[in-house]
């Protein structure tokens, strides 16, 4: 009986993810087995492709060091946030939160200024006489993953502080008078409790990093053109929905693997984490 | 009782149809899809006094090319009474078969149209505007002029130019003119006019999709150089008062932009009224004078100031190279790889 009234009151919530997510992703991913040619034909043929292999490698590595980078400068951030005077904490959670009150176009065309031939950057090395011309520095991967962790540290921030204000004062303290210094509390202590946060923040800034669009293809163009620049490219320029379909499958298939695979490293690191 | 009953509601019912009437014909509406560029003045010069013509709300669909036709391909060819867009993409609609012949005994403003405007693309759509692909340049950045399609591959251009994408109406018009450069037909002989798209590269910085993306590489100072139509010429000398339309020895391209009715269109007669009033000589000289649209209405008569921004006039038009969108489409797909391969690596 009691496990009715939960599949009953369960029911609209499986509904709407039925409707929204589940049977909208699998009507896309369908549009590849059925293609002219084989049931797997699109997918060889995406591999087959250098080019194709390289915008997939590409999007992989600048979402991984974006998700690195942004977990080193988010710990860092939180940890201090979250051990500041409250007054302090909540002046320093403002200013954290503040670049996610305006929009993902905005603030990836802020970086269009600071990195321009003529930006804010190139201006003030040219002004120090670091440099004697301009600097290319937009259209580069560098310039992409500037941005992105700009973008998306905000989220990572805000998920540790929440973590890391849960870990007790008197772990802390209990670490330091057995003789742990500052640096091995961190480790061995906050970084193990902070593990389950890290996991979250990491897969948050992953899959916005691998499956951004705005930002690679203002920062980036055609030069470092990644998969939601390429999945654009294939549905709205070629008209090819079964490319752009498989382009999208594989994205799916990387992002659930690399969850996956992050779940699994925070079990081990943190049996809590699961 | 019963037989009042009755007569009552007949009253009152014919009181309802008679009120209705004039808000059914207003509730007809009529889908228009364009670019959405210089909305107020369509708004005012095309808009308003069609409506008045048709009795019916008129509703816009606004997006650039390829959106729009995508759009329109997914929802089976319904949706919108007339599209408006380049022809690289309007060739692409036929191909589809998402457009529908143009009957043009309903269309006569046809007959005064130039004759590369009058059947572009066989039955369907004509062409209600006219523009030139060519090169635009900051005169104050590039040291010596660019006066023709060669001077792209110039070495003292390494790093400042932007090509417009290979998806978008200019973009396989960069292989067509390296298929000249090497002495070949780019259909042909497409690893000949790919190796001098390679050769280009170096001079590349990056490649644009939208009019205003080239405009912002331009006034950021990141380019000295790009291929543009030009429409965008306005806006990009209000924004970067120095560049400059590059008057080339071979020639700019043409690019005419049709309105097509689609198959599914609801609205089949209005529609060719829209394109008969659109290309009215009235019309026409209305939109030039505005600052909107080239005409291609032969009995326009334009001063030469008002006809300084546009490609216009029996010389000028002839002068500019013609592209056939049939096997350029062909073999868009095969140019797409080998572009993304030379500057997506």
């Amino acid at each position: 009986m009691k496990t009715l009234a939960g599949w009953i009151l369960s029911s609209p919530a499986t509904l709407a993810v039925s409707l929204f997510l589940i049977i909208p992703v699998a009507a896309t991913i369908s549009v590849t087995f059925t293609a002219p040619g084989g049931t797997f034909a699109p997918y060889v043929d995406f591999f087959s492709s250098g080019f194709q292999r390289t915008v997939l490698w590409r999007t992989f590595e600048i979402a991984a060091i974006t998700t690195v980078i942004s977990l080193i400068l988010g710990l860092l951030t939180a940890y201090v946030v979250s051990r500041s005077a409250p007054w302090m904490k909540s002046v320093l959670i403002v200013l954290a939160v503040f670049p996610l009150l305006t929009g993902v176009v905005v603030r990836s065309f802020a970086w269009l200024i600071i990195l321009g031939r003529n930006g804010v950057l190139n201006n003030s090395l040219e002004w120090l006489g670091v440099i004697e011309r301009p600097l290319s520095l937009l259209y580069t991967q560098t310039s992409v993953v500037l941005a992105l962790i700009y973008i998306f540290i905000p989220l990572m921030i805000l998920v540790l502080i929440g973590v890391l204000e849960n870990i007790p004062d008197d772990l802390l303290q209990a670490s330091a008078s057995l003789g742990a210094s500052p640096t091995r509390t961190f480790v061995q202590v906050v970084l193990p409790l902070a593990t389950p946060g890290l996991i979250v923040g990491a897969v948050l800034v992953f899959t916005a990093s691998f499956t951004s669009y705005a930002t690679p293809h203002l920062l980036g163009g055609t030069r470092q053109m990644t998969m939601g620049t390429f999945l654009h490219q294939r549905a709205m320029t070629s008209f090819d929905w079964t490319s752009a379909s498989t382009v999208a499958a594989i994205m799916v298939v990387v992002i659930v693997t690399t969850v996956l695979v992050m779940t699994r490293l925070a079990k081990r690191l943190n049996p809590m984490a699961s | 009782m019963k037989k009042l009953n009755i007569s009552r509601i007949a009253a009152v019912s014919s009181a309802a149809l008679l009120a209705a009437s004039p808000a059914l014909a207003q509730d007809r509406t009529f889908t228009v899809s364009w670019w959405g560029f210089n909305g107020d003045a369509l708004q005012e010069i095309i808009i308003e006094p069609f409506q008045e013509m048709c009795d019916c709300e008129v509703i816009f669909e606004t997006g650039n090319n390829s959106d729009r036709l995508s759009r329109l391909q997914l929802r089976g060819g319904e949706g919108v009474d007339v599209i408006y867009l380049t022809d690289r993409f309007s060739q692409l609609g036929i191909e589809l078969g998402l457009f529908q012949p143009i009957d043009r005994a309903q269309v006569p403003n046809i007959d005064e149209l130039y004759d590369l405007a009058q059947a572009p693309q066989g039955e369907y759509g004509p062409a209600y505007s006219i523009g030139r692909v060519g090169i635009v340049y900051n005169a104050d950045e590039v040291e010596s002029p660019i006066t023709s399609w060669d001077d792209l591959w110039r070495e003292d251009l390494q790093g400042s130019i932007s090509l417009p994408g290979i998806t978008t109406t200019a973009g396989p018009m960069v292989v067509l003119r390296a298929g000249a450069r090497a002495g070949v037909d780019a259909y042909e002989d497409p690893d000949a006019a790919f190796a001098e798209v390679a050769e280009l590269q170096p001079n590349v910085l990056t490649n644009y999709n939208t009019g205003s993306e080239m405009i912002n590489l331009f006034s950021t100072g990141e380019i000295t150089v790009s291929m543009a139509q030009d429409f965008a010429l306005g806006r990009l000398q209000a924004a970067v008062p120095s560049v400059v339309w590059a008057d080339l020895e071979d020639g700019a391209i043409a690019t005419l932009n049709t309105i097509n009715i689609p198959t599914g269109s609801e609205n089949v007669e209005l529609a060719h009224q829209f394109l008969n009033f659109v290309l009215s000589e009235e019309i026409q000289h209305t939109l030039a004078v505005r600052g909107v649209d080239a005409p291609v209405n032969a009995g326009v008569d334009l001063t030469e100031e008002e006809a300084a921004p546009w490609t216009y006039g029996d010389e000028m038009i002839s002068s500019l190279n013609r592209i056939d969108y049939v096997p350029l489409n062909a073999n868009l797909d095969e140019w797409i790889n080998r572009w993304n391969e030379i500057f997506g690596m």
